[in-house]
């Protein structure tokens, strides 16, 4: 059969290989300043895109906006020629120390800080090279927030009128104009920028605002939210993730789930994880071990091995000179004994102190220690083992009435030395016996185990799920104790309450009786009689006894280690910690991907994993509830416009409808999520007739199609009525507004 | 690196007058206000408008755009894993996957507990 031929390959953890790793990318340093353009013509419209997180500005004849720069300031405080320097849009990433104090003119989705738009509309005119005098000398086509406050466009008009005196003026919302870019006529058109999500029908170019809607989730909430969830996934992360690296993590792996439930059922699956985890690697400085080579170690310890040899050599060469030096004191003494045997008391006595010793006694002493030590040496390099000498103590036996002072004294300090000595016989000999007694049993264990290894085993089995059972009681009974209404904590506080209270039961004179007692003598207090009575200590500890905790652990692995050696059907895999595996655990695998985790290397310190993430924060624009959002998503509202709300009743039977939903159009930062189409077509599928004819379409470029389409448009003739001259704005004012196709709604 | 870049130079070119700019323009002072209560004002200002000349049905303004809540039934989500479930800790409110996250649900550090709800919207806020 040829399928025996088939050689199965199991793969092991050590097989698997590692996971692509990605930096952590942070936003780019430009390298130099942002250029001026020369190719300024006046007349032509220059078309302002104002978007919330990039301006895009350019004359409209031309391809695409010449400058796009971050909507931001920074004005900082330059130390070495202490002045207060402005720089905004891209010259901010020049230098890293301006990033600091940069400021967006925005709150959200409303221009709050009209001097900072002031400046930054002076920036772009200067660098589009603007060079008429006294004026912007071109019409203008700008975005606005669809509906914003009226004060927002009126200020902006008086900034275009009065500041630059532009001739004429022209407003419109970036997506329709995107949507034009895109030859769009009748269609909803899906809008997910940077503050908010639009959804706007349109019909036959008209955009039907009255039915439209806003979700307040775009990409700068996307990227809040993730930035407050990786320090709670990650709370010991070693680097702080700033909120441009959090951006670059949404744009380079978050994807929009086609179906979102049944993906993320299976996300955290080894199989899934190992196509979908991604790793994110922060940059860190990585201290380099130099790795010594073989030759170098083995000199190493040749060196260790000669000092050390050195060393012994020294050593021996100071005992032989001590020990030649203390024979001949042991010579001299021993002679001056002798000499003196013969001598006058005066002169032994004057000879005695001129040497330093106050009496015979002492120098007898002295000559003794010096004999011993002599001889112990001596016995050393014999290699002869010494015996201990029973030291006797003599005056032990005799009645105290017939010593003096002297020899009481004596026998008191011999009493002492015979209990020491006593004890110390003890201690060895039980010691002996305790050794006898641990090699009998590791026999009889031994015989047992070769007799009846069933039997072994079995006693063996059960030692193991007692200690498996009493760690998991510790474990159980220190969680309770953390309530303070469980049952444990209270029989505590019981047993507190009862030792802490001396009244037991009993009169008034039994009470003053006990009064009258002190601690010692207390009749009534038979503590510690019976030895049960300590446990109660253990009863009312907390159960962090580490040291028990300790022991239980080590005999755990020792009774593992036995039955990994004798019981064949004990295997690794059975063993308590690899009921741990972190294959099993569904943390590790959210927390650190489809691979084990060394803590100690420092590149798997500095990595993230992405997973659930990577569909959940797309997600939100669906499902807004996930982050809080009390909005319905983008699926169910379009399903309310298309079904309920265009202005043809009666559902789904209306030609706009039809009109419609041939096209689907997504444009906006976030339509660069993959699989947004998909997502947006299997969801509209589910509530649409079977019949319908559904077309889902992204914009060609959804960041740069709404700059694209105000420069088009307003070269085209379908802008010749909607512009607003300055002599229109003098006589009627700011709320005078032409409404357009584009979205610029009277207010 | 080329020759340094003069960020001084850069600065001044930003900040000085502007030859197209008109000469007698001078910025007024301008109050800044945050987007909340741009969006109070305008609800104000709609609010005053003289009713004959409100078209209330097809009128478009700032809030009513605003997208309506959902009337589906809301999923629910682990918390810490972002996996479905329908368990929720009865100590924290924190919604959980399985018992190996309760475990860590349980133990939460104090205030975590709230920073978890706070990402769905679900903290207690003391005021």
């Amino acid at each position: 059969m040829p399928s025996s031929l088939k050689v199965e390959v199991s793969v092991t953890p050590e097989e698997l290989q590692p996971l692509p790793v990605y930096p952590l990318k942070d936003v780019e340093a430009s390298s130099r300043p942002e250029p001026i353009y020369h190719d300024y013509q006046t007349g032509i419209p220059i078309a302002i895109d104002l978007g919330r997180s990039t301006m895009k500005i350019g004359l409209a004849n031309k391809k695409s906006p010449s400058n796009v720069f971050p909507s931001i300031i920074s004005k900082y405080r330059e130390r070495k020629l202490n002045k207060t320097l402005t720089i905004l849009g891209n010259d901010i990433y020049l230098d890293s120390s301006i990033k600091s104090s940069m400021r967006s003119p925005f709150d959200g989705p409303m221009i709050t800080n009209w001097d900072t738009i002031e400046t930054l509309l002076d920036y772009s005119f200067a660098h589009l090279g603007v060079n008429s005098s006294g004026k912007v000398d071109n019409p203008i086509v700008m975005s606005e927030v669809l509906a914003a406050p009226l004060q927002q466009r009126s200020t902006m008009m008086q900034l275009v009128f009065e500041a630059y005196s532009t001739p004429k003026a022209a407003f419109g919302v970036d997506s329709l104009f995107s949507f034009y870019e895109n030859k769009g006529s009748s269609g909803l058109v899906i809008s997910s920028g940077h503050d908010a999500t639009h959804l706007i029908p349109v019909v036959s170019g008209k955009p039907l605002l009255n039915i439209s809607k806003r979700i307040d989730w775009g990409g700068s909430q996307s990227v809040n939210y993730l930035a407050k969830y990786m320090p709670l996934k990650y709370p010991f992360f070693p680097s702080k993730i700033n909120n441009y690296q959090i951006g670059n993590l949404i744009k380079d792996h978050c994807y929009v789930s086609s179906n979102y439930n049944q993906e993320l059922s299976q996300y955290l699956e080894m199989d899934v994880l190992e196509n979908k985890d991604r790793v994110i690697e922060a940059p860190f400085l990585e201290v380099i071990k130099v790795q010594k080579t073989e030759e170098e170690l083995r000199i190493e310890t040749e060196k260790r091995k000669e000092s050390g040899r050195r060393l012994q050599e020294q050593a021996q060469k100071a005992r032989l000179e001590k020990l030649v030096q203390k024979e001949q004191e042991f010579a001299y003494y021993s002679e001056l004994k002798v000499k003196l045997q013969n001598g006058t008391k005066k002169l032994i006595l004057s000879t005695l102190q001129t040497e330093g010793f106050d009496n015979e006694a002492a120098l007898d002493k002295y000559i003794a220690n010096l004999d011993k030590f002599l001889k112990r040496v001596r016995n050393q390099d014999l290699g002869i083992e010494e015996t201990e000498e029973i030291p006797t103590f003599p005056l032990l036996e005799v009645p105290d009435e017939q010593l003096d002072e002297e020899q009481q004294k004596e026998k008191k300090k011999q009493r002492l030395m015979k209990a020491n000595y006593d004890a110390r016989m003890r201690a060895k000999l039980e010691k002996e016996e305790q050794k006898k007694k641990v090699e009998e049993d590791a026999l009889k264990d031994k015989q047992w185990r070769e007799t009846d290894i069933q039997g072994w085993i079995a006693d063996r089995k059960a030692k193991l799920d007692k200690l498996i059972q009493r760690k998991k009681e510790r474990r159980r009974l220190k969680e309770e104790l953390s309530d303070r209404k469980s049952r444990a904590a209270q029989i505590r506080m019981k047993n507190l309450a009862s030792l802490a209270s001396d009244d037991g039961p009993g009169d008034a004179s039994n009470r003053r009786k006990r009064a009258a007692v002190t601690i010692d003598n207390d009749p009534n207090d038979t503590f510690g009689a019976n030895d049960d009575d300590w446990a109660v200590y253990r009863d009312i500890a907390l159960v962090d006894d580490d040291e028990a905790e300790e022991e239980e652990e080590q005999a755990l692995l020792t009774l593992e280690q036995e039955l990994l050696e004798f019981d064949s059907e004990f295997s690794i895999e059975d063993t308590f910690y690899r009921q741990f595996d972190w294959r099993k655990s569904i943390l590790h695998r959210f927390l650190r991907g489809p691979r084990e985790f060394n803590p100690e290397d420092a590149h798997q310190q500095h990595q993230i994993h992405l997973n659930v993430e990577r569909i959940k924060v797309p997600e939100v624009l669906f499902q807004p509830s996930i982050a809080g959002i009390d909005q319905a998503g983008i699926s169910e509202i379009s399903e309310d416009i298309l079904l309920r709300r265009l202005p043809q009743e009666k559902g789904f039977s209306g030609d706009i409808q039809q009109d419609i939903l041939k096209d689907i159009f997504l444009t906006g930062g976030q339509a660069l999520f993959e699989n947004f189409e998909d997502r947006i077509y299997n969801d509209f599928r589910s509530f649409l007739p079977v019949d319908a004819n559904l077309r889902v379409r992204k914009a060609n470029d959804p960041i740069l199609d709404a700059w694209r389409g105000m420069a088009s448009w307003s070269t085209s003739s379908d802008s010749a009525d909607y512009f607003i001259s300055k002599q229109e704005y003098e006589e009627m004012g700011p709320e005078y507004i032409k409404e357009n196709r584009m979205g610029c709604v009277r207010l | 690196m080329s020759d340094p870049i003069d960020l001084a130079a850069i600065s001044d070119a930003t900040t000085s007058w502007q030859s197209f700019k008109n000469p007698n323009w001078r910025a007024p002072k301008r109050r800044h206000k945050p987007a909340k209560q741009l969006i109070g004002d305008e609800q104000k200002r709609i609010q005053s408008k003289d009713p004959s000349e409100r078209d209330i049905e097809n009128e478009v303004t700032y809030s009513t755009l605003q997208a309506p809540p959902s009337l589906k039934p809301i999923k629910t989500y682990c918390d810490i894993t972002g996996l479905p479930t329908s368990y929720r800790s009865p100590h924290n409110q924190v919604r959980y996957y399985n018992m190996e996250v309760y475990d860590v649900v349980k133990n939460l550090a104090a205030g975590v507990d709230q920073e978890y709800l706070g990402l769905r919207g679900a903290n207690v806020i003391l005021r």
